[in-house]
This record gives C-alpha cells, structure tokens and sequence, in this order.
C-alpha cells in the first residue's frame, strides 16, 4: 500500500515537472534601457541655473512596463533622487515637482493611425508616419484636474487619446504611474514606445502642455542650448537605438535630434521590443 | 522679371524681415501679466477683501465682505547673452469694487465719504513697482552669475533666512553672487549681502523704527550677510552648510556729529568741554540687535529608496540694552525676540523609505531637538514646515518667534512655531497596487525644552499674553477678544511641565465612478498635558482634541473638481485658561463645519469657490457660553498670459 502511494506521489510529482511549462508573455513586463548622461537633448542641452534642477534630474536611465491586470504600472527611474522642491501638495500635485514624462505608444505599427505629432511644448519633432503614436500617458506632477484641462484646451484632437494615470508617485529615483488598462488597452509584442523626458511648468506658454522650453541661452528656469524659436525640439532625454542602455544610443538620441530651423526637424523614433 | 513676381519676392523678403525681427523681439523681451480677483463673503457686518490683515496696525482692507481684483506685468528681458533683467509691476490690493473712483487722496482725514478722495492709496489699486533684478553672468572661472536687486531668499533654509512668503516676494532685494568650483563634483557656493527689512527682523519686529530706546532709528545700513557652500562627495551623499548674520546699526547719540546728538557742541550741561568728544564729520555705529544663525546638513542616500537627512543649527542673537527698549516688559510680552543674548542649538534627523519591499510601504521617523532659545530672527515665517509630524495646527512648524499667520483667508493653513521642542514622530504610508488606496498614520511624542518653573515672562520671555487653550485658527482674532484660545507664537509660559502626542490617521480612496471620485477621510485626537505649577493648587491643564474629517471630491467635466466635505471638532480641555489666582476652569468645543469647494480651470482660467458653514458652541465653566453660527465663502479667478 505504501509502495502504492509512493507510486502515485512520485508520478504526480513527475506531471508537475514534466508538464510543459507555459512560457511567460514577454509583454507583461517590458523593460527599456537607455544611458546616462545623454540628457542633452540633441547634444548641447543644459539645465536651468536655478538649484533646484540638481544634476541628473532628467537623466532617463530606464523604463518598466508591467501588466498587473486590471492595470498597468510604468516604471521610469532617472539618474538622480527625485524630490518635491515646489511642495506640490500645495497645488493639488502628486509629490515630485521637475519632472514631466510623456510615454508615446504606437499599438499597431501602421502608417495612417495615430498622431505623428507629439503633444504640444515639445517644440519641433514628430513620429514617422508609420511611428505614429496611439496612446499617450502622461506622468506629471500635476493633479488631474490641471492635466486634463490642458488637454483638453490646448490638445483637443489628441484628448481621448491622452491617459492621465489613476496614480502617479515618486519613490527614489523612479516615478510610477498606474493606469486603468480600459483606458490603455492589452499590451502586446507589437507596441512601440518613445519615452520623453520633460520639466513640468507651471506657467507654460500659452500653447505649451506644462513644458519647460529651451533657449539659446538658460535662464533660470528655462533649458540652454536651442533656440529662442519653436524650431528646436525640446525633449532633454529619450529612448533611442534598441533601448538597451548602450552608449550608442546617446548618439543615436543626439542624431533623431537634430534639427535646422525651417528645414529639418528632429524625430522622435518608436522603440518595439520584440522586433 | 514681371512686376508681379518682384511684388510677390518683395513682399517675402518683407515678410521674412518681420519674421526675423519678431522672433529676435522674442528672444529678448518677455512680457507676462496676470488679474486676479477675490469675493469674500461672510454673514457679519466687515468690510473688506481680506480675512485677517495686519495685527499691529488697522490696514483698512481687511474684513469678510468684499469683492477687488490686482494686476501685474512681470518684465524680462535678454539684455545679452551674458546679462539678464527683470522687473515686476502689480496694482495695489485693497480697493473693492464698490469704492468705484477712489483716486488715493484723503482729503477728509480719516472721514470716509462717497467723493473720490477718502479713503487713501490703500484702496486706490495704484500700480507699483514691487521688485527689479539684473543677473550678470561674468564668464570668470568660479563664478556663474552675479545677482542684483529682488530675490525671494529661497536659497537659504527656515532655520537661518527664510523664502519669504508670497505677498513679500519681491520684497527681498540684495547683492548675490553664485558660482561653482571644481570639475566633477564641484563646491557649489553662494555668497549674499540683503537688505534688512525695517519692519520684522530685530526687536520691536523692526531694525530700530518704534523702539522707544531710540529717537532717531536709523535703517539704511542694516544688512544680513549670508554664505552658503554645497558639496556632493559622491552621487548619494549632499553636504550643505548656511551660514548668516544679521546686524542692525544705529548711531551712537552722544557722537556730535549724529542728528539729534546729545552732544552736538561737545559741551556738558555747565559748558565744560567732554574730553574726546570732538566734532570730526563722521557718526559711530553700534549694533543694536544681531543674530547668528548656521546649519550643516548631511543627506546620505541608503540604497534606492532610503536616505537620512540630518540638520545641526546654531543660533545666536546679541542685544545692546541701551538701544533696544524691552519689548517684553513693555509691549505685554508680545515680542519677536526674548530680551537677553543666547545661544543655543537645534537637531534634526529623518529617515525615509519609499516602499522599499515593494509591498506599497513607506516609512518616515524624525527626532528633533529644537533648544529653547533657538530663534530664526530672519527665518521662514510661513509657506514652510521644518518637521515631518502634523503638528497641533496642522500647517508646518518654523523655528522663529517671528511667524506671519497675516494677511490670510479663513481658509488658510497656520504655522506653529516650533521653538523648545523635543520629540519624534512615526509615519506609515501604505499604497495599495492598484493605486486607489492610501493610508497614513502618524504619531508624535512631544516634550518641551521651554518647560521652566517662575520663568520670567514679565521681562525676559515673551508668553505672546494669551497662552492656553487649543487655538481655533478659523476664527482667530489677533486681540484675543473671542477666547481663539492660545498664539501660535506663545512657546513660553511663567508655568510649565508639558507632555504631548499626535495621532493622525487619514486616508484615500478613489473610487472608478464617473471621471473620478475621492474619498477622504481623517482622524486626529491630541492628547495635551500641562502640569502647569508642579506646587500648589490644582492647575493642571488636560486637552483632549479629537478632530475627524470627511470630503468627498469629483472631477465632473475636464477641469471642473467638485467637493462636499465636513470637518467635526470636539476638545474637552481641563483648567482650560485663567490664573493661579482667579482659578481654571473645565471647558468644552463643539466645532462642525461643513463645506462645498468647487474648482474650474478652462484655457488658462483658473477659477476658486469655498463655501462653508461652522457651528462653534464653546462651553465654558468660568465664563459664558459663546455660540458662532458663521455662513462665508470665498471665490477666486486669475488669469495669466
């Protein structure tokens, strides 16, 4: 009898080991990778002079993307601790005050849908047309009552396109958004990303979504290094090459980039994991 | 070439030329403005745009009924690539829209009347220049820009020269120089010489103007210098050290040369000559008040998600008695400054970590040390928070006797000072995955370094005259002629033998209704003891607040948030207020209020309404009962372009 069960207890524990293990969906965690120090823009980009922009607050140095179910959760950390210099609890904010990270996603890959223009303040770049976005979520430190306002103001054709998360919060040098995954959809191996990193304005330009612009010279709350007109990019950072984390990339960023006034304007490319 | 084309080529280059010439405009000229419009009502007779105004001096604008609106143009401007310039003009706030056609005369003294000319510059809404800045970037090694004129004085801390508050911004004006030295992990400096305030910072809240130990206050030269150095050894490590003195300047009366000088002839009273008093066309100075206040901060990050922050600061202030009058004995111990030299100390250290299992949680500790003499003369006054615990109040606590709860709304949240305390405080924050979750709960152990018995508060420590009792910041009165229970200000009593704890729990819940749907919700019960005398009779004080709050918010359309909420208040305070001699008596709060917020931000409108109720029954053993059934809002819209 107790050979019997023995039998039996051995076979099943030999079902559990042979039975075919069902390979995890690579799209419920996706993690992208891009290097430091790149947070140049297109190369000579540099901070504002006021202290509170501390060295490496717009360093995107990685992303996390995670399927939680009902949810998803954005992970982007940058190169420096992120604190709430501006008290953002006084304004209804979510407990950081810099930083401002707009994750474009392409969910189909096909020229023709979705917008080859980013939101508004990020100066002169756009998507190639079969890089067009679908989605966009945004990470600010503004409350949701501002975000959509400005969305819906100042964006109304991308409006039912933008996702403002259910939760966006700092821990350490990484910001976290959770987003409903109705509003999002399930990813999949054929979404792209583009991750853009921005400083959250309080006082935008009229036409500008909370983003800091860049200058020719820096001020001391303005990025230095572009150009007093619309025609330079201003995306300090992003995701560029094959989004491992190698420094070619910082030169493939610094080249998407480049811009000349009235001629060329910088591109923002879409990263797809799995292609 | 056709006529036609050289028109058409003609009117591109033309056009081109403009477009250059608006783009260089651009570049080198900003210009921003704003409006900003307040209502006030309240179902009481004042009149004005402004809750509580000045303490010290009827400023004619406060009062709970009115409605007025402020505009401003900030000015900047690329002088160069090298050289920045700024400048801000804003009307003056005060004058309601009923007043009409007020010009600013007062041609009738202080009789108001319906003429144009009444009722003074305060209600006149005259356009001022608040505040001018250049900023000079010198392109020499070591130096990164070179600053002239206004700033807000936020590079400093609370605990040595505060940011000042917002209605003051610009106020703040000096000589600032900043720069680096270094290569990768540079020695970041800053150097600053600012202009003292002739009103706040020094004894008589003033730089000599009212003192009645001086008859010819002098100002013009009374300066704080300040350094600060920072230094980041390594990524997760940030040294930080600010050091700053203030010095008040007066003349030297017996000089001859000094206007009004006791001596103007260098004779006595019977003609003799004073020996070394001699006339030689230049005035001694003397310090009237100054002050020393330092701090040395350590930030050591532990890893990804903990760190340490530590604070060690120093304060010291000198006072010259034979120019400063007491303003503790003299002014009903209401004084920014205890009248004798100290020195003392205070420390601070936190540790956080932010969800470090990744469990959603948090957690925060502090203990301070604050010395019972530590003063930040020139400190934060307000819009800043030195601890992490709530407090009493629950609006940040300053190391300062100097506190501005002024020239705010009902609405507002009020500073405390901090000054004496010893303690520590817990925080848990727990965030559940999906992130529709959020629990805080804190608790505070609080003693006193201030507890003293018969410490002198009739000449030396200001006890700021009404010192008991939980204070009622909604329906505050300067003059204490409410019963708003204790000043914020008052750390210093005659008796004293305190222990207190803070409990807070309070929570989020987001709820998927609609465009969204919060509940929030908090508990606060403070448990204060004061033994008060430890000899004698019964006086001991007992406070138990127990406050709890309920609000309910929604965003109903994209930029419209609605929200219901109330907040329920019951202290029941043994020995409430009163004297050894006249006795104590046992006093009960009932305090509910109940409010409607509504906000609205549309194509860079921003728009405000508060509405409330507050039922305060105040049950009291010595004295009568007073009841306030109190109806007020408040709506605010700005613009800005």
């Amino acid at each position: 009898m107790h050979r019997k069960v023995a039998l039996v207890v051995t076979a099943l524990i030999a079902m559990a080991f042979a039975a075919p293990v069902q390979a995890a969906d690579p799209a419920k965690k996706i993690t992208l990778k891009d290097p430091a120090g790149d947070d140049k823009g297109p190369g000579k980009y540099v901070y504002p002079t006021d202290p509170a922009y501390t060295a490496k607050s717009f360093d995107l140095r990685s992303v996390q993307i995670k399927d939680k179910g009902s949810s998803i959760e954005f992970k982007v950390t940058i190169g420096a601790r992120i604190k709430d210099v501006w008290n953002s609890k006084d304004w209804d904010g979510n407990g950081f005050s810099l930083q401002f990270v707009q994750i474009y996603i392409d969910t189909n890959h096909k020229a023709g849908k979705g917008h080859t223009r980013p939101l508004p303040g990020l100066g002169s770049a756009n998507f190639k047309a079969d890089e067009a976005w679908d989605k966009l979520v945004l990470i600010s430190p503004q409350g949701k009552l501002r975000l959509s306002s400005e969305v819906r103001y100042k964006a109304k054709k991308m409006r039912k396109d933008v996702v403002i998360p259910r939760k966006t919060k700092a821990r350490g040098k990484t910001l976290i958004a959770i987003v409903k995954k109705k509003d999002l959809g399930q990813p999949t191996k054929d979404w792209g990303f583009q991750v853009v990193m921005q400083s959250n304005e309080g006082y935008p330009d009229k036409k500008d979504i909370l983003t800091r612009r860049v200058n020719e010279i820096r001020g001391q709350h303005r990025f230095g290094g572009g150009h007093d007109s619309n025609c330079d990019p201003h995306v300090i950072d992003m995701l560029a090459g094959k989004a491992k984390g190698d420094a070619s990339e910082a030169r493939a960023q610094f080249a998407a980039l480049q811009y000349v006034c009235k001629k060329k304007v910088a591109t923002l490319p879409m990263i797809y994991p799995f292609k | 070439m056709q006529y036609r084309t050289r028109i058409a080529v003609a009117i591109g280059i033309a056009s081109l030329t403009v477009a250059a010439s608006a783009r260089a405009d651009l570049s080198k000229f900003d210009i921003g403005a704003k409006i900003y419009t307040k209502h006030l009502t309240t179902n009481d007779d004042t009149q004005g745009l402004l809750w509580r105004g000045n303490p010290f001096w009827a400023d004619q604008i406060k009062g709970g009924n009115g409605v007025g609106s402020e505009f401003e143009l900030n000015f900047k401007g690329r002088v160069s690539d090298f050289v920045l310039a700024g400048a801000r003009v804003s009307s003056r706030f005060g004058e309601r829209w009923q007043d009409y056609w007020e010009s600013g005369n007062r041609m009738y003294g202080n009789k108001i009347n319906t003429s144009g000319d009444s009722v003074g510059m305060n209600r006149a809404s005259y356009m001022k220049l608040r505040g001018t800045w250049i900023q000079v970037s010198p392109q020499a090694y070591g130096i990164d820009y070179i600053r002239i004129g206004s700033s807000d004085l936020g590079m400093f801390n609370p605990w040595t020269i505060g940011r000042l508050r917002f209605i003051d911004r610009d106020n703040g004006k000096g000589y600032f120089v900043s720069g680096h030295i270094g290569g990768d992990n540079p020695l970041q400096y800053l150097l600053a010489a600012v202009a003292l305030p002739k009103l706040w910072v020094g004894p008589w809240w003033s730089t000599g103007l009212g003192d009645p130990a001086l008859q010819n206050p002098f100002w013009s030269a009374d300066w704080a210098y300040a350094a600060t150095l920072r230094w980041q050894p390594t990524d997760g490590t940030t040294i930080r050290f600010v050091g700053t003195m203030t010095r008040d300047l007066e003349v030297d009366p017996a000089d001859p040369d000094a206007l009004g000088s006791t001596n103007p002839g260098c004779k006595d009273k019977l003609g003799h000559s004073i020996p070394g008093c001699q006339a030689d066309h230049a005035v001694d100075l003397y310090t009237r008040y100054g002050a020393i206040n330092a701090t040395l901060e350590i930030e050591q990050e532990l890893g990804e998600t903990s760190r340490i922050d530590a604070l060690v600061a120093y304060s010291q202030q000198r006072i010259d008695e034979n120019m400063t009058a007491n303003g503790v004995k003299l002014n009903q111990g209401i004084s920014p400054v205890v009248y004798k030299n100290t020195d003392d100390l205070a420390v601070k250290a936190r540790f956080a970590t932010d969800d470090p299992l990744e469990w959603g949680l948090s957690f925060k500790a502090e203990y301070f040390n604050i010395g019972s003499e530590y003063n930040a003369i020139f400190g934060g006054r307000r819009e800043a928070d030195v601890l992490l615990t709530e407090g009493f109040l629950g609006g940040g606590q300053l190391p300062t006797l100097n506190l501005a709860n002024e020239f705010v709304d009902w609405d507002e949240q009020w500073v405390e000072s901090c000054i004496g305390w010893h303690g520590a405080t817990a925080l848990a924050t727990f965030e559940n995955e999906d992130g529709d979750i959020k629990i805080e709960l804190e608790y505070t152990f609080l003693r006193f370094n201030t507890d003293a018995q018969n410490r002198d508060v009739d000449s030396l420590y200001p006890d700021f005259l009404h010192s008991d009792g939980y204070t009622d910041t909604g329906l505050y009165d300067y003059a204490n002629v409410s019963d708003r229970g204790r000043d914020p200000r008052s750390v210093y009593h005659r008796n004293q033998w305190r222990r207190s704890q803070i409990v807070v729990l309070r929570g989020v819940k987001q709820f998927d209704a609609g465009r969204g749907l919060e509940l929030h919700w908090k508990a606060k019960y403070i448990l204060d003891k004061d033994f008060r005398s430890l000899e004698g009779p019964d006086d001991d004080y007992v406070g138990h607040i127990l406050q709890g709050g309920l609000k309910l918010a929604a965003i109903v359309s994209d930029g419209v948030k609605v929200a219901l909420g109330t907040r329920v208040d019951r202290w029941f305070e043994e020995n409430r207020r009163g004297t050894l001699e006249l006795g104590y008596g046992d006093d009960e709060t009932e305090r509910i209020s109940t409010y409607l917020q509504a906000s609205y931000s549309f194509g860079g409108l921003r728009a405000g309404y508060h509405l409330e109720y507050l039922h305060k029954n105040q049950i009291r053993e010595r004295e009568s009962d007073q009841l306030w059934n109190v109806w007020r809002s408040k709506a605010t819209m700005e613009v800005a372009w």
